[in-house]
């Protein structure tokens, strides 16, 4: 008798020391990552802080690029994350309407999927010669924020149709056969009703391509992106300087590599901070509509 | 067709895929009436309902054969637009569904997309909510959602929505089953107060409630149609063995 109540106090108490040996492997992964995160952003601080200022900031680079700033960088990484949002966001949203609620579900559709699949998983700098083919010589955009950002548009689309195909189908059936069962057409329905609820996981998914987009090199180095230009670009047609190929141009192929680390630290910097911006305005916008959403 | 017949099904055959959900189906809907469908679970009594007002051809690989003959039309003939069907044959469904609204743009909802009604919005919207028996409850909170009533609430408020389309008949599928039984009472004082506008067409799993508010009792089992009768006749001596051993429990 004493001796199996032993025996099932041992089996607890390795039980408990298992569990608490898992959990114990779990919580270092989430801290591994945190880590990793926080070294990186100190790392980043450490070495750029020192040259950030308002001139970094508002001035173009001089003295071929050793010094001044970095804002036409700057300027052109806003002109082409949100030239690429306006591309790859209504084309996005459109398709994973279509493939949700229009399409009928079958092989096609399926082939379809696998298609937008597949295209997640092209590298980069194929989405770059593509663009560099297809939109910079065979359309004759040349090299602009036209053609980069209509190639960073392509880059984030998988990512924006994810989100969205989600999105649509999280929405309640109930809601749609509710409209539907009014006598409301099939469009309005969507429009009305489905999109509006789907709106804040829609947004996600474009937060997500925001951020990729934003720091992207490979697809612009060919199709949008400039070595140096003091000029801040007139048109779409122009090409800008971008902060992702700015950095690797310094930290690869500027004139003085060893002078220009403190701006290339500097520029990362900035880079993460636009990145962070942008997102934390689509973070605000979706916070505002889940408030006003509730089912 | 008698003048007191508002929808009529011939031979009516539906099919999910291969799977055959009704069998030659062949009755007829009397106006301003309360008609109780009953019958077990999967039965076919709610794919019934759905053929009704089209909502049916929603779900892929479904199948339709017959006539459904709705003001001296097929209503699934090929030049018939299910959304001028859907208008004129109002649905209301199991679980209440309001939109994530409020109250008010919940009935302003139809309305206002479909251009039928250039009316005044305001006053459509107290008058549905009044057929309803809801207006004194909400008349002050019209601008909250409408997901924060109670069950009950929010099944007349979509009863309100259905009326707001002005619609000839009420299809229910199962309107009371998610709601308790002061909410059930009210439902059902609610319906005997419509019939008088409306016909309704009501799918029910609670044969107390088929007795109580139907005048007429379509029995289903297995697909087929097994008895339609006055719900008095039915509910008293019907004339086939399994619709007795249906009501009086014996299976189900």
């Amino acid at each position: 008798m004493k001796h199996a109540i032993n025996n099932q106090i041992n089996q607890m108490k390795w039980r408990y020391l298992r569990q608490s040996a898992f959990f114990g492997l779990l919580r270092a992964s989430a801290l591994i990552i945190t880590l990793a995160l926080g070294g990186i952003i100190f790392y980043i601080l450490y070495n750029g802080l020192s040259v950030i200022s308002w001139e970094f900031i508002s001035k173009p680079p001089t003295h071929s690029m050793t010094k001044g700033g970095i804002m036409p960088a700057i300027l052109g990484t806003i002109y082409l994350t949100v030239g690429a949002i306006s591309i790859g966001l209504p084309l996005g949203v459109a398709s994973a309407i279509y493939l949700t609620e229009y399409a009928k579900q079958g092989k096609m559709i399926r082939f379809i999927k696998v298609g937008i699949n597949c295209l997640a998983g092209v590298p980069s700098v194929v989405f770059g010669l593509f663009g560099l083919a297809f939109f910079v010589i065979l359309f004759k955009f040349g090299s602009s924020i036209l053609a980069g950002s209509l190639t960073l548009g392509f880059l984030i689309l998988p990512t924006i149709i994810g989100a969205s195909e989600e999105a649509l189908k999280s929405v309640p059936q109930t809601f749609r056969e509710a409209s539907l069962a009014l006598g409301v057409s099939k469009w309005q329905t969507i429009y009305r009703i489905v999109l509006p609820n789907a709106l804040p996981g829609i947004l996600t998914g474009s937060i997500l391509g925001i951020g990729r987009a934003a720091g992207e090199t490979a697809p612009i180095m060919f199709t949008a992106a400039a070595y140096f230009t003091a000029k801040l670009p007139g048109s779409i047609f122009d090409e800008v300087m971008a902060l992702p190929y700015h950095i690797y141009v310094l930290a690869t192929a500027g004139t003085n590599i060893e002078a220009t680390r403190p701006i290339q630290y500097g520029t990362v910097l900035v880079l993460v901070a636009v990145v962070l911006g942008i997102n934390l305005i689509a973070i605000l916008i979706r916070g505002y509509m889940r408030r006003h959403k509730r089912w | 067709m008698d003048a007191n017949v508002i929808i009529s099904l011939n031979n009516v055959n539906f099919y999910y895929g291969q799977n055959r959900a009704l069998t030659d189906i062949t009755m007829n809907f009397r106006k301003n009436k309360v008609t109780a469908l009953i019958g077990p679970s999967g039965c076919g009594k709610s794919t019934l309902l759905r053929l009704l007002n089209r909502m049916n051809e929603l779900i892929d690989d479904t199948r339709v054969e017959g006539d459904i003959i709705y003001e001296g039309k097929n209503i699934y003939s090929p030049d018939i637009d299910p959304v001028e069907i859907r208008k004129k044959i109002g649905m209301v469904f199991q679980k209440p569904n309001p939109f994530p609204k409020t109250i008010y743009n919940n009935i302003a909802y139809g309305p206002k997309l479909t251009a039928s009604n250039t009316g005044d919005i305001n006053m459509l919207v107290e008058q549905t909510l009044k057929q309803a028996v809801l207006w004194d409850e909400v008349k002050d909170i019209l601008n909250q959602s409408a997901m924060k009533l109670s069950g009950g609430q929010q099944q007349r408020l979509c009863i309100a929505r259905a009326l707001a389309m002005k619609p000839d008949i009420l299809l229910m599928d199962e309107p009371t089953s998610a709601l308790d039984p002061i909410s059930t009472a009210k439902i059902e004082e609610l319906i005997e107060e419509l019939k008088k506008d409306y016909t309704i067409i009501i799918v029910t799993h609670n044969m107390q409630q088929a007795a109580r508010i139907s005048d007429e009792t379509a029995f289903f089992y297995l697909g087929n149609l097994i008895e339609y009768n006055k719900t008095e006749k039915i509910f008293t001596k019907p004339d086939v063995k399994q619709t007795e051993d249906y009501i009086t429990g014996r299976f189900g």
